[in-house]
């Protein structure tokens, strides 16, 4: 039961930006299962005269890849719609001069095709999952410990998300071990970071105040979102647990059940 | 000095302090004897994550200290210490080598988590294990939370980044029970019957020995071998009770004017 009621939003909205694992499918065994309701919600947004994109840190597999996996399960989605952490660190990297050593998932690798990757000058870690080996991590560890100034990039910052029947441990995990190790501070590419909500809003050629971010992580979806002035709803589908309620410094501008409540109120509220 | 009662205990690091790798600190087996003729206990305590009680007695044996098991007390003590306190059922994420000194605690079903260093434990699904373990409210205790420590073939990640990663992932602190956690010192004392106000350590690390004890209600000695160096003792405050070459020398000190 939604017990929501954001004044104001209704009629200045232009734009509606989606996370996408947690809100429109779960991730697990054979890559996942749409989340009921889903599939009908990004519809009926495409119907109607507000902008749409989606918002992931997925950082297992490349976009090409992770579209297509969506596409599979059902979703009318296209690439260019897509903004994910990789090709946005990609721009970094070349922007900035730096050579990864990546952590990454395998299925991330092409992404990153187009990077020099030789004599490493900074680390970039992704959600590795089963790669998160002691090995791995050492060997990330030495290339940031032997740099006389150790630079790491994350894609995302995430805590955890829902995988299977459970939860499990995302690259923030991982993230602030490296950090502890080596005595310094990620840079995170990729959601809360405001650069990235921003190149969202660029590409739809909105104002903040005109859209809004819909996720299942309070945190990184709905406070990043909030803090670049988006209004943020929290699904309690995904990583969603009862505790968000009563977050000590992030409160939604609204909670509800799944993305099908989400969608069915925006638009009555657009009438 | 006011408010000090007479000496009962003495709290002797091992490695820098009695030995350094495989050598004794020259005149420390003699020292340690004449310690002991003294009316004071002795305790030998240590931060370890692989070594149990017994490899750390028999390297001691062989370079001719007499030590027995009981008198040693090791971050992994008190862990085992913590987990019967509490009655708990502990996934162990410890090397084979440490779990000797689990031996009788019950692992079954359980409900915290004990995370050493442990790379053969340090996978995915290992980690997300207990990361789910702790996430629903399982106490996590470390053993210590160092950052890294030098391998023969360069530096290696120690158990710190693991319990970082899982505190930050489940929201929750860990319970680091080894040095300089005042329960250590507290928990060495404990079955010796003396409050840390009769009791002194002797250690090389200023801040993990000198400083842990102290800030227990300690005095500390602080000995210029092992990883010693020059200025150590002033980055503590208080400053040590007293600094000296090594640990025959704090010995004659405590025969001359602590008891």
């Amino acid at each position: 039961m939604a017990d929501t009621d954001w004044p104001g939003c209704g009629k200045s909205l232009k734009g509606v930006i989606l996370d996408m694992c947690g809100v429109l499918y779960d991730s697990g065994e054979g890559g996942g299962v749409a989340i009921t309701g889903s599939i009908e919600a990004v519809q009926k947004l495409k119907a109607s005269d507000l902008q749409l994109r989606f918002c992931t840190n997925e950082t297992q597999l490349n976009r090409e890849a992770f579209v297509d996996k969506l596409k599979r399960l059902g979703f009318d989605i296209s690439v260019s719609e897509v903004f994910s952490p990789a090709p946005a660190a990609v721009a970094v990297l070349k922007e900035r001069g730096f050579r990864p050593h990546l952590l990454v998932y395998d299925g991330l690798l092409p992404e990153f095709d187009s990077v020099d990757k030789t004599n490493p000058n900074c680390v970039v870690i992704g959600d590795a999952a089963e790669k998160f080996t002691y090995q791995n991590l050492n060997e990330a560890f030495r290339v940031l410990i032997g740099l006389e100034k150790p630079v790491l990039f994350s894609l995302g910052g995430g805590r955890y998300y829902k995988e299977g029947d459970g939860l499990a441990l995302d690259v923030g995990a991982y993230m602030k071990a490296l950090e502890y190790a080596c005595d310094l501070k990620a840079e995170v590419v990729g959601k809360p970071s405001p650069t990235f909500f921003q190149s969202v809003l660029n590409d739809m050629g909105l104002q903040p105040h005109e859209a809004l971010m819909i996720g299942d992580d309070l945190v990184n979806d709905v406070g990043g979102a909030q803090n670049c002035g988006m209004k943020g709803l929290q699904v309690r589908t995904g990583k969603y647990r009862s505790s968000d309620e009563r977050h000590s410094t992030v409160t939604a501008d609204g909670t509800v059940d799944d993305l099908a409540q989400a969608v069915d109120m925006i638009l009555k509220q657009r009438h | 000095m006011a408010g000090r009662r007479a000496l009962k205990a003495v709290l002797i690091d091992l490695s820098g302090t009695l030995h350094i790798e495989d050598t004794a600190v020259p005149g420390a087996q003699d020292a340690l004897n004449r310690l002991r003729q003294a009316s004071v206990d002795v305790k030998f305590v240590t931060n370890t994550t692989k070594e149990s009680k017994r490899s750390l007695v028999e390297r001691l044996q062989r370079l001719h200290f007499h030590v027995q098991e009981k008198e040693i007390f090791t971050s992994l003590s008190a862990a085992r210490s913590l987990v019967e306190r509490k009655q708990l059922r502990p996934l162990l994420l410890l090397e084979d080598s440490a779990l000797e000194d689990f031996t009788g605690i019950d692992t079954s079903e359980p409900n915290a988590v004990v995370i050493g260093l442990s790379p053969d434990h340090f996978n995915y699904q290992t980690l997300n294990q207990a990361f789910r373990m702790v996430l629903e409210g399982a106490p996590l205790i470390a053993i210590h939370k160092a950052r890294y420590y030098k391998r023969a073939d360069g530096l290696a990640l120690g158990p710190g980044p693991f319990v970082a990663g899982l505190e930050f992932a489940a929201d929750c602190r860990a319970t680091v029970v080894g040095k300089p956690e005042k329960c250590f010192f507290t928990q060495a004392l404990s079955d010796l019957g003396c409050s840390p106000t009769e009791a002194v350590m002797i250690g090389d690390d200023a801040r993990d020995d000198v400083g842990g004890a102290q800030n227990a209600g300690m005095l500390g000695i602080l000995v210029r071998t092992g990883k010693y160096r020059e200025g150590d003792e002033d980055k503590i405050n208080p400053p040590p009770h007293l600094t000296c070459d090594s640990f025959p020398e704090a010995v004659a000190h405590i025969l001359k004017n602590l008891l």
